[in-house]
């Protein structure tokens, strides 16, 4: 135990109230004297930003942030981190809110209410010191992925869509959906890729999503949902990170390992 | 509850008794008409109509004259009906002889027999003929009294309507008022932390923040129950609220308020204001990277008082996207629900003569403008 007080270890702290920062990284200071805040962020993109530029070992991030909420930003540090490094320890932060702690008390992910009671993150951080000492070959990837999986939005299917019409140019184009081979999230726009081309739809992906079948499209990645029919091979790179070919395109699509799972041989 | 009683209709208001009498005399008329058709035809000599159609009028109007009268001067109470039964119907039964004969009589004048007793009465033709005035005397009262009772009937109903309106409109005053003036618990345990943050690092200022939270909350359930509040004391409450988000938001956030001396003893309804200026810090300056400014202008024009709450936050159309936070409550454009809360209570208490505009604020942001009617103090 003791030893571990003194393990050098680096923390970044995600949180958009500078006094619940500060009070965090003191109260932090307090019972984990050898754990070093290498930055504080103080909204949900900067989070992801400075977590990809200096490698924490742990992630506090706060659930509402500007930017985007902390779940967003562990989903896009998942799919942008490289395998080199272990995955941080993400501990979630949030005031009370009755929908996100029943999330994370289903998915057993580790969160701290705030105001934050000394005693319960005591306990947090006994939990932290005790993973990190035990840093499976993963780095507790697949455990974090498992759970952030149980907090993802079951999509409820609001009506099926059989034809997308999308701008191009200033006439639209009617594309049956299993012509479509994926559609990519772009800002407030989804580009709505076929063989013959690519075209735009205002619409967000969630709610696409929820009005897609789902046997035959699936999310990929935050950004992307894919005709599972249009795809040939799912291959690994070296770093581990997952891309799938296309029948009729010749683009690859990065899997999320959020959505790996998917792609597994049978 | 004072406001309850007072705004309910007190019963339809009575009509004249000589309105009345006009109306059954009216009723009485067409009756008697009738009956003299009847002999008539019964009689099976058309030349005499007009005598029979005047002698009846003559004993009809007689008796629809004597017990109306009387009925209406003493009868006239609904609750106590039944009791005057008995003297009614005596009343009825003994006015059939003396209407028969003073009918006859006064028919005789008019037709040009002169003034003169009738001779040898009653025969017994004019036994027959007081039995049937008997009869079309109560056929008559039957058809008053029943339109009356009917007439009561529909009274009430429109009274128990309208009780019924009032009494809804005024619960959903209050349950809009309620609605507006929930505290999040989000709001309130963010602002508890800062507070147990604060009181380590800076008691001084955390000791501030504390007093600007019980002016927060004191204003905010306050609310309910309070009628109308003054201009001064909304946007006391106002600034408690902004400075709370101050410390909360640090250099994010930077506020204004300019309220006209003139205009702090001006009454609106509570919670009007302040969920416009929860609106643009929760859905306009949180949500956005670098925050914003927040200001809140009172004066009047035209004669009316306008408050406006410019932000130069996200906007009105990224907080409809959705990138105002509502991680899963499914609040999508929480505004919407806000303002149309809102613009219910403005219709529901000054109908027209209150407006809420929302619109974009240049060169970012949102401008919400509300226009009520001047209430000095």
């Amino acid at each position: 135990m003791n030893a571990d007080r003194y393990t050098p270890c680096r923390a970044l702290i995600a949180e958009d109230e500078p006094i619940l920062a500060a009070t965090l990284a003191r109260t932090l200071g307090a019972l984990w004297p050898a754990l070093e805040i290498v930055a504080t962020a103080a909204n949900g993109i900067a989070a992801v930003e400075q977590a990809l530029a200096l490698r924490p070992d742990v992630l506090f991030l706060d659930i509402k942030m500007p930017g985007q909420t902390g779940l967003e930003g562990a989903e896009e540090l998942l799919e942008r981190w490289d395998g080199a490094r272990p995955f941080p320890q993400i501990v979630f932060v949030t005031a009370y809110d009755d929908y996100a702690v029943q999330a994370f008390e289903r998915a057993a992910l580790d969160y701290v209410l705030k105001p934050v009671s000394e005693a319960r993150l005591a306990r947090t951080v006994e939990r932290l010191q005790a993973r990190l000492r035990e840093q499976p070959a993963d780095g507790g990837l697949a455990q974090l992925v498992a759970q952030m999986r149980a907090l993802l939005p079951e999509a409820a299917p609001s009506g099926r869509l059989h034809v997308i019409r999308a701008a191009v140019g200033n006439m639209v184009r009617m594309i049956p959906v299993q012509d479509v081979v994926y559609f990519q999230a772009l800002d407030k726009y989804v580009n709505v890729a076929t063989a013959e081309g690519d075209a735009l739809i205002r619409l967000s992906l969630k709610d696409l999503l929820a009005q897609l079948d789902g046997t035959r499209f699936c999310q990929v990645s935050r950004g992307c949902i894919v005709n599972l029919g249009q795809v040939t091979n799912a291959s690994r790179d070296a770093a581990g990170k997952l891309t799938l070919a296309l029948r009729s395109r010749p683009d690859k699509l990065k899997v999320s390992p959020l959505f790996a799972h998917l792609f597994r041989q049978m | 509850m004072a406001s309850l009683t007072q705004s309910l209709p007190l019963g339809a208001p009575a009509r004249p008794r000589l309105k009345r009498l006009a109306d059954d005399l009216g009723i009485s008329v067409v009756l008697s008409a009738w009956a003299a058709v009847l002999i008539t035809l019964i009689d099976g000599r058309p030349g005499e109509l007009y005598r029979q159609m005047v002698y009846s009028m003559c004993i009809g109007l007689i008796a629809v004259l004597l017990i109306d009268a009387v009925r209406l001067q003493f009868w006239d109470d609904p609750v106590r009906r039944r009791r005057f039964m008995l003297p009614f119907l005596a009343l009825v039964v003994l006015s059939a002889p003396f209407a028969h004969y003073s009918g006859c009589v006064l028919g005789e004048f008019i037709l040009g027999a002169g003034w003169a007793p009738l001779r040898d009465y009653p025969g017994r033709m004019h036994v027959q003929m007081i039995l049937f005035s008997l009869l079309g005397i109560c056929a008559t009262f039957l058809l008053i009294m029943n339109r009356e009772r009917i007439a009561r009937i529909q009274a009430e109903r429109g009274e128990a309507r309208a009780r019924a309106e009032t009494i809804g409109r005024q619960a959903a005053q209050a349950q809009l008022r309620l609605l507006q003036a929930q505290i999040e618990p989000h709001m309130l345990f963010n602002t508890l932390a800062n507070l147990q943050g604060l009181i380590a690092i800076d008691p001084g200022r955390a000791a501030t923040m504390l007093d600007q939270l019980i002016q927060y909350l004191r204003a905010t359930l306050g609310a309910t129950r309070a009628e109308s509040t003054t201009l001064g004391e909304e946007f006391a409450a106002i600034e408690a609220y902004l400075g709370l988000m101050a410390v909360r938001m640090g250099p994010r956030l930077a506020y204004g308020c300019s309220l006209p001396a003139a205009l702090r003893g001006a009454r609106l309804p509570p919670m009007l204001l302040q969920p416009l200026v929860e609106n643009a810090i929760v859905h306009g300056l949180e949500p956005a990277l670098d925050g914003g400014a927040i200001r809140i202008e009172a004066r009047t024009r035209d004669g009316q008082l306008e408050i406006t709450v410019a932000d130069s936050g996200c906007g009105l159309q990224a907080a409809a996207d959705g990138h105002g936070h509502d991680h899963g409550h499914g609040q999508t454009g929480g505004h919407g629900i806000g303002i149309a809360t809102t613009r219910e209570r403005l219709q529901a208490l000054y109908g027209e003569r209150a407006a809420l505009t929302l619109a974009p604020g240049s060169p970012h942001g949102t401008l919400a403008c509300l226009t009520l009617p001047l209430e000095p103090a």
